[in-house]
């Protein structure tokens, strides 16, 4: 039995009736009393994860709206700095390991204050599970309430949180925000049920800011992180949860990761594996970067590897919920079927060996960089006919030994500074329609969580942007039984959830097709 | 494309193997690649300026400069290819890979023909009036080190990062890897170029110099881009690599 059960935040209707949440709170409240340079203070976690600290202007620390009374001094020693802030790992294999071992530390600080104020030494942080029945996809009542049930300031209210709408109504939009990843088999990688890069995310070396987020941190994490967020109300800036570099200032912050690190926990006990890596297991310092390494309430520091965390039994902690996830369905048979192979879907449906190509190449790309300003844009992404016509013949002759090709959309060079924005990918949408009443020609949808990071020319990836790969086989299997797919081009719309702002120069360096298959 | 360990390989592999032919060369060839003719002190100074020179040049012939500047380059320079050429190759169609990589790598492999043109230039000037003197290797080690130290180097080693969209139609895809290879080669000039010359100033250890600066300039594209600042750079990397902590998951 784990000493630590970590609960849903939603018990008592998510209210200071939940113990939880208030001795959260209380917590919280005791860290945030402490300073910048306090290696336990609420700051100095929140600049682990990521900082503007010396930025002036939005979105510098020192520019943001209160509560909370963000301090921007005293800094800590430059060996200090260097060795715990900025430090979260995004766009990466490490992004679910970091996390937790961030959350383990930052509940060691908060149950020590809770501790030390009269609360339960088992105390253990809550998770969001937006997901649940009921209102449970909105942000528990606790966190929205300015004042404790003893009168004094709620260090769990935050002013810079807006919501999907930006008017400060805080939810999770169902859909665009599913669990879809959950059906995943592969934590890094792809097969017919995982889609690139994998459950976990593409591997890398130690990846503050990456480029292409994994299938877990894309949605449900970025999204949730940009639409709790959300626009402020001044049309230009953006709410503590959308940013990296602000996100962990937001208590809520560790209470969605929480829901993350829940369900990795839910997908490993599935009988999904994570990966046995020797990179991923001994993490980015066996290979002479960075180390993950945590402030302790000890006063000691915590430095670990991914295999140190790769399992909540290794940790003395469980989650109050755990559920069974439903048998996976055997999508290449479902889409054999639809293909018309049914042979061949049975024969897969029944178990027949099925080979994998591994073959990614360019089938075609639009023509200079697409701006994503107001209600959205869409360009033309003209097709090279040879490997059209190749992608069209693996559909035509489709089986368990030559499965048919699958097709994804991505957008390259995603740049901007608006990372409380999500965009729906649409293909073909008819002009003038409402792309809500075409969910069969969605690509996808992503959260710009992390773009103004990944788009600074001296930020940790160069400023190449971010990348976003959306499989869209399902919309190129219609065209093709509609004998469409002989097309010289594509047509993509790019929807934003809320409308962007002109300063936010948001843009699509390019928007291209792969096939991925022999 | 195929998986990317396997794309890896494919274009790691002979990189490498270009590499470790053009260090063979420079190892059993000295003379005629990138170890260029000094001066004796006493017969130098005792030469008018045009003649000498006209000598130097006799000695160490320009097609035979520019041939063994070229082998430095493939030897020194090509591993820090692999990720643009991966780059390049990704954001290809698969028949215009092999178009698009020359393309890059001859813009590329240009920029750093014509920056020779000025480091061969410094060289014959120094071979000319202090041959066979260690002073002029050290005058440049010691910008060297400045070098390493600096903000600006930091920013040009994360303009090397970069690999920004390329086209992938026509003659727009041609120009976009030739402009990609125009930059690319201009921001590693701009870093490199300090630790290339270096080499060539010394009278005598210029492999084994030429060998630690190629090392140097591997180990530092390892480390990710960061926030240009005086500090020290590659080192870490170095240290790391020779104690077989091997290279990021990533490179």
């Amino acid at each position: 039995m784990a000493t630590f059960t970590r609960s849903n935040a939603w018990n008592n209707g998510g209210t200071f009736t939940n113990t939880d949440l208030l001795w959260y709170a209380k917590g919280v409240g005791v860290m945030q009393g402490r300073k910048l340079d306090d290696l336990s203070s609420w700051w100095f976690f929140a600049a682990m994860h990521g900082e503007y600290i010396k930025e002036s202007g939005f979105p510098g620390w020192g520019a943001l709206p209160s509560p909370p009374s963000t301090p921007t001094t005293p800094h800590p020693s430059t060996s200090v700095w260097n060795k715990y802030w900025d430090q979260c790992q995004h766009q990466s294999w490490y992004f679910v390991p970091w996390h937790r071992g961030y959350l383990l530390a930052l509940e060691a600080q908060v149950r020590a204050a809770v501790v030390s104020l009269g609360g339960p030494s088992t105390w253990a942080l809550p998770y969001w599970d937006y997901f649940g029945p009921g209102t449970e996809s909105q942000i528990p009542p606790a966190f929205t309430q300015t004042k404790l049930p003893d009168g004094s300031p709620n260090p769990l209210f935050v002013k810079a949180r807006y919501g999907p709408k930006g008017d400060g109504h805080i939810s999770v939009p169902m859909p665009p925000v599913n669990q879809k990843c959950m059906s995943n088999d592969l934590y890094t990688g792809t097969d017919h049920n995982t889609p690139p890069p994998g459950f976990g995310g593409p591997k890398t070396g130690f990846s503050h800011s990456g480029r292409q987020s994994g299938n877990l941190e894309n949605n449900p994490h970025n999204l949730v992180h940009s639409f709790v967020g959300g626009n402020a109300p001044d049309g230009e800036t953006y709410g503590l949860m959308s940013d990296p570099g602000l996100a962990a200032l937001d208590p809520i912050f560790y209470l969605h990761h929480c829901n993350i690190d829940r369900m990795w926990a839910v997908w490993n006990s599935n009988g999904k594996s994570n990966p046995t890596d020797s990179a991923w297991l001994k993490g980015p310092a066996a290979h002479g970067q960075r180390e993950f390494v945590m402030p302790l309430p000890t006063n000691k520091s915590w430095v670990y590897t991914p295999d140190q965390v790769d399992s909540l039994s290794k940790l003395d902690y469980t989650y109050d919920s755990l559920p069974k996830l439903a048998p996976a369905v055997n999508l290449l048979s479902q889409r054999l079927t639809h293909l018309g192979a049914t042979a061949a879907a049975a024969r897969v449906a029944g178990g027949a060996a099925v080979s994998q190509g591994e073959n990614s190449e360019l089938v075609g790309a639009n023509e200079g960089a697409l701006p994503i300003k107001g209600k959205g844009a869409s360009t033309t992404v003209k097709l090279a006919p040879d490997v059209r016509r190749k992608v069209s013949a693996s559909l035509t002759a489709a089986s368990e030994s030559a499965p048919p090709d699958r097709v994804f959309l991505h957008l390259e060079n995603v740049r901007g500074t608006h990372d409380a924005a999500a965009l729906s990918v649409y293909v073909n949408l008819p002009p003038g329609a409402n792309p809500a009443d075409h969910p069969e020609l969605l690509a996808g949808t992503v959260g710009l969580f992390g773009l103004r990071r990944a788009s600074r020319k001296e930020g940790e990836h160069a400023g190449d942007g971010l990348d976003f790969s959306l499989e869209v086989t399902p919309i190129i299997d219609a065209l093709h039984m509609k004998h469409a797919l002989d097309t010289d081009s594509l047509q993509v719309s790019v929807v934003p959830y809320q409308p962007i702002p002109d300063k936010a120069e948001v843009t699509v360096g390019r928007v291209s097709v792969y096939r991925l298959g022999r | 494309m195929v998986s990317d360990a396997r794309e890896l390989a494919r274009v790691r592999n002979p990189v490498l193997l270009l590499s470790a032919l053009a260090w063979i060369l420079l190892l059993v060839e000295p003379g005629g690649m990138g170890v260029h003719a000094h001066f004796h002190a006493a017969g130098a100074g005792a030469m008018p300026l045009g003649a000498s020179f006209r000598m130097l040049l006799a000695m160490n012939p320009p097609a035979s400069l520019a041939a063994g500047w070229f082998v430095m380059l493939v030897a020194m320079m090509s591993p820090v290819l692999i990720p643009p050429i991966r780059h390049v190759r990704q954001r290809s169609f698969a028949r215009r890979r092999a178009r698009s990589v020359l393309l890059f790598v001859s813009a590329y492999g240009a920029v750093w023909m014509l920056a020779g043109c000025v480091v061969l230039a410094i060289e014959l000037a120094v071979k000319r009036f202090a041959p066979q003197s260690y002073w002029p290797a050290a005058a440049v080690l010691l910008f060297v080190l400045l070098w390493q130290f600096s903000p600006v180097k930091q920013h040009c080693l994360n303009r090397c990062h970069a690999h920004t969209e390329l086209a992938a139609f026509g003659a727009a895809a041609d120009l976009e890897a030739l402009r990609f290879g125009v930059t690319h080669g201009l921001w590693c000039a701009a870093s490199c170029w300090a630790l290339m010359l270096f080499p060539m100033l010394l009278p005598r250890g210029h492999f084994v110099a030429m060998v630690a600066a190629a090392f140097l300039i591997f180990a530092e594209r390892l480390e990710r881009p960061m926030s240009p600042a005086w500090r020290w750079r590659g080192l870490g990397s170095v240290k790391r690599i020779l104690t077989a902590r091997l290279i990021p998951a990533d490179l």
